[in-house]
């Protein structure tokens, strides 16, 4: 008898026929009654403090319902962190960047509330702004923030061993720098919220999110009601990627307004909207330096890094680390010192994307292959002799239970033909490498475990209920998948209700790639509760003990004697007939260190297990264009185990699609004084299906000893490696290293240019 | 605010007939979600770049975001909710969940479409020649690998 008979299989997703036939709906599909349409007014200043605002002839337009600015909210401050609560849903004294809301109205129809957006008289005094890190920081610069000298909103220190006794017994020593601008999310789905209050003054709020309840308890917060009353509801969600897991001040705008208007409202992001005043990507600088022995060993690591954060703090003191977090779990450095600053500038808000941090990734691995050029070792083996290992403890002091990163390395260079092609392709062909690991979850305070309830029917059916959430990657599934699993029942038998708040218990949400460890976790234990409340009633009526009873098919059977079995249906009538609760309860906690906090103490276990993932791009450059063909990407990716292997598949093609294409060729912002030159769809060039390469997936299992099933994450590792490894193989092709990304044309052509003369 | 006339038109939608009266400047689709409840088209740039709002007009992929809904009288509009029938999905949608061709489904609806459209003009359909004709829906999330495989699994058929 095979083991399992849905995990580790393709399983078709229980969520995709609806969005095949257009029956799923999203935020902005939904319809209510007497419903008004919500718009707000933005800030046209990047700096600028608001002397007045008169709303009196945009409440007396006809078709007006609700027209709200600060006066309306009580000046509260949200931030992720106590120390970082610093942003106010509708600002009362200064606006500090162009496109934050300042207002907002609910009409009849969205042509009624655009034209009550012009008759909202607001006087502005501009103030001096800032918009480069550099302006940012330097003295007499204007400042955003009382609470942040100098305009300085994170600095994490992390200082490990003795770094100048490492670049003393360093062979060779490298510093470099490199930059990349912001990037953004580019979900399918514009933003959307829909909000309604009834009679009892409980919110109903529906919008895309990646942990509802990580939306509920600032709402709560901000409209002074208890969390009961809040219920975030589970809707089709368009992507996430990293974003939309923080309030936003679209679901607080649309709450009041609905709380004004009596009335509910729907506020519908434009492209340009969701571009400008969700979360952007931060942009970096960053000053690597490097020390190795003779054999590309790392012996030391000294790293300063600026990331522009926009105007707020948002998830700040975690993007500060992140991109340090990955680098440090993929790479052995016993010697290491880490300079992390977040500063503000009057630029729209940044928050945490699925390929965070790209130039220092890139920048860490590409130094590897500068510095393995010295030494005359090629790109693959220098990380092979740098690769972290199962049972090694990272820098900042976190236990590393499971690590493929060797075999991904190694698997992604068979299936390249890595050895056969490295320093043998034809000129301006070329080949690079890049590896990268990430977390599955983090400490997350109170939200940091998952608990799930299993509900039976007489008929042998469950119901799931879970506060995890589905952006799209096909968690709902995952549930199911595992659910079912567990309990020997079809996917058809099991129900799921989640992401509700009203009714599903805490959850961390899908953040920090956390949802199948934590989660998946929580719920699978919820099953093994029913199942053992199950086969105590089984195994009563047979006579025998319960540790030799297997449920499969519906059926719980003898293991040794399959042809003695009863239903699941049977079962669960005689429990109801004896008043036994058979119901289920799971809950997970992860393994992290409760004391290790991101800027007062970053030490100590930060994720109960890593993913660790290899990718090889191979490339042709075009150098009269500066075109970049990519032939081929090889993916490897230990995610511990596979449940369900398309999808995990689809998680890499998608994150190269991502990381490597868009991220390293094509994708960044452009500004003019703050202001989002390329917002639109046609600004912001995203990878079409003509442009990607042949994409070979190799899944590397490490079989987590605590992950379910043994299984960590999927989504991330491919996406920041894939950018490295683009970055390796322009740099390999055209013979110049990159420092700056997106590596564009015309910084190829430069760079081809450069090396002529 | 000064009220625009309107006009009264029939449209033609998945082979039913709706009476709609509407402004000159409302885009089809508006009217296929507003009016007419077919939220199935989804909205993802409201500029003619994504695709998401794509839908057939006699049998060819057009944007409904960049269409007026006065200039479709007369034509056969098919919308994504048009294509199962009897409560069975079409091919090509079983092709998209078969292979794992939807995550968060967003573009999933136009994409489709698009698709279809391509093999009703030719059945045969190489990998290429599948690329381009997908080319102006944007996916940001499967990479297109598993859209391009279910396109690839009904031409296989067909062949």
């Amino acid at each position: 008898m095979e083991k399992f008979t849905l995990i580790g299989k393709n399983m078709k997703r229980i969520d995709t026929a609806a969005k095949a036939t257009g029956e799923a709906i999203f935020s902005a599909d939904l319809t209510l009654p007497r419903m008004l349409i919500g718009k707000a007014l933005r800030s046209p200043y990047p700096h600028a403090r608001i002397v007045a605002i008169d709303t009196s002839k945009a409440e007396r337009l006809p078709g007006v319902k609700a027209v709200i600015t600060a006066k309306d909210m009580c000046g509260d401050k949200w931030g992720v962190f106590r120390y970082t609560q610093d942003q106010q849903f509708l600002p009362t004294e200064k606006v500090r960047y162009v496109g934050e809301e300042v207002a907002a109205v609910a009409a009849i129809d969205e042509d009624t509330a655009l034209q009550a957006l012009t008759l909202i008289d607001v006087q502005y005094e501009a103030l001096p702004s800032v918009f480069t890190i550099d302006d940012a920081i330097a003295a007499g610069a204007p400042q955003l923030h009382d609470a942040y000298p100098n305009n300085i909103n994170v600095h994490v220190k992390i200082d490990v061993g003795d770094i100048e006794k490492g670049f003393n017994e360093s062979y060779l020593v490298r510093e470099d720098t490199f930059s990349a601008p912001e990037d953004a999310y580019f979900q399918g789905e514009p933003y959307a919220v829909v909000a309604q209050f009834d009679q009892a003054g409980n919110l109903e709020i529906w919008m895309p999110n990646a942990g509802p309840h990580m939306k509920a308890k600032p709402l709560s917060n901000v409209l002074k009601i208890p969390l009961n009353k809040v219920r975030v509801r589970k809707i089709t969600i368009g992507g996430a990627f990293g974003g939309r897991s923080e309030i936003s001040p679209a679901d607080v705008i649309c709450a009041f307004l609905a709380r004004k208007a009596l009335r509910p409202v729907k506020i519908v992001y434009t492209r340009e909207e969701n571009t400008v005043a969700t979360r952007q990507a931060h942009a970096l600088v960053t000053k690597i330096k490097t020390g190795v022995d003779r054999e590309g060993k790392v012996l030391a690591r000294d790293i300063t890094c600026h990331m522009d954060g926009g105007a707020y703090s948002s998830t700040g003191p975690i993007a500060t680390s992140v991109p340090f977090l990955c680098m440090e779990q993929a790479y052995r450095m016993d010697n290491v010192r880490y300079n992390g600053y977040r500063i503000l500038t009057n630029k729209p808000i940044r928050g945490m994307y699925r390929v965070h941090g790209r130039a220092f990734a890139c920048g860490i691995d590409i130094q590897l292959d500068m510095i393995g050029a010295a030494l005359g070792i090629d790109p693959l083996t220098m990380r092979l002799r740098n690769a972290r290992q199962t049972g090694d403890y990272t820098p900042t002091k976190s236990y590393v239970a499971s690590c493929g990163m060797t075999e991904s390395i190694v698997k992604a260079g068979e299936k390249s033909g890595w050895k056969e092609k490295f320093g043998k392709l034809p000129p301006y062909h070329g080949i690079g490498i890049g590896c990268n690991s990430v977390q599955t979850g983090f400490p997350m305070g109170i939200r940091g475990g998952s608990q799930a309830f299993i509900k039976l029917n007489e008929d042998g059916g469950i119901t799931v209920i879970t506060g995890i959430v589905d952006n799209g990657q096909g968690n709902d599934n995952m549930v199911v998948q595992i659910a079912a699993e567990e309990l020997g029942l079809t996917p058809d038998d099991v129900q799921l209700i989640s992401a509700d708040t009203e009714v599903t218990p805490s959850d961390p949400g899908s953040y920090a790639m956390c949802e199948t460890f934590i989660g998946g976790n929580a719920v699978r234990l919820a099953a093994q509760d029913v199942k053992k409340k199950l086969f105590r009633i089984v195994a009563g009526e047979f006579g025998i003990g319960v540790d030799n009873l297997t449920a499969r098919d519906r059926k719980i059977f003898v293991t040794e004697n399959p042809e003695k079995s009863m239903s699941i249906a049977k079962a669960v009538r005689i429990a109801l007939s004896r008043n036994e609760s058979i119901s289920g309860e799971g809950s997970y906690w992860p393994n992290v260190d409760p004391k290790r906090e991101w800027v007062k103490n970053p030490y100590g276990q930060l994720s109960e297990t890593f993913s660790f993932g290899t990718v090889i791009a191979e490339v042709k450059v075009d150098p009269e264009t500066g075109q970049v063909e990519v032939l081929e990407v090889t993916a490897a990716q230990d995610v511990g185990f596979a449940l369900n292997p398309q999808v995990i598949e689809g998680q890499f093609e998608g994150g190269v699609a991502m990381g490597g294409q868009g991220g390293m060729l094509s994708e960044f912002l452009q500004w003019h004084e703050g202001r989002v030159l390329n917002p639109t769809q046609f600004g912001y060039l995203v990878p079409l299906a003509i442009d990607m390469p042949k994409i070979n997936n190799i899944i590397v299992e490490t079989i987590d000893p605590n992950g379910p099933y043994g299984a960590k994450e999927a989504g991330m590792s491919v996406a920041m490696s894939a950018a490295q490894a683009y970055c390796g193989a322009i740099s390999n092709a055209v013979g110049v290293y990159f420092h700056d990304y997106p590596i564009t044309p015309d910084k190829i052509v430069k760079a081809i240019e450069e090396k002529r003369n | 605010m000064k009220e625009m006339k309107r006009y009264s038109l029939t449209l033609t939608v998945n082979n039913e007939t709706h009476a709609v009266v509407t402004p000159p400047n409302r885009t089809l689709l508006e009217v296929l979600r507003d009016d007419l409840q077919l939220t199935g088209t989804k909205e993802g740039c409201g500029e003619g770049a994504c695709g998401s709002c794509t839908v057939l007009v006699d049998g060819q992929p057009v944007r409904s975001c960049l269409t007026l809904a006065v200039a479709m009288e007369g034509r056969k509009i098919t919308t994504i909710e048009g294509l199962a029938q009897g409560g069975k999905l079409h091919p090509i949608q079983a092709a998209f969940v078969e292979n794992h061709a939807i995550q968060c489904g967003f573009c999933g609806p136009g994409m489709i479409l698009t698709s279809q459209a391509l093999l009703n003009d030719n059945p045969t359909p190489a990998e290429g020649e599948i690329r381009r004709a997908i080319s102006g829906n944007v996916c940001r999330c499967t990479g297109y690998a598993k859209i391009v495989k279910a396109v690839q699994s009904l031409a296989g058929e067909e062949r």
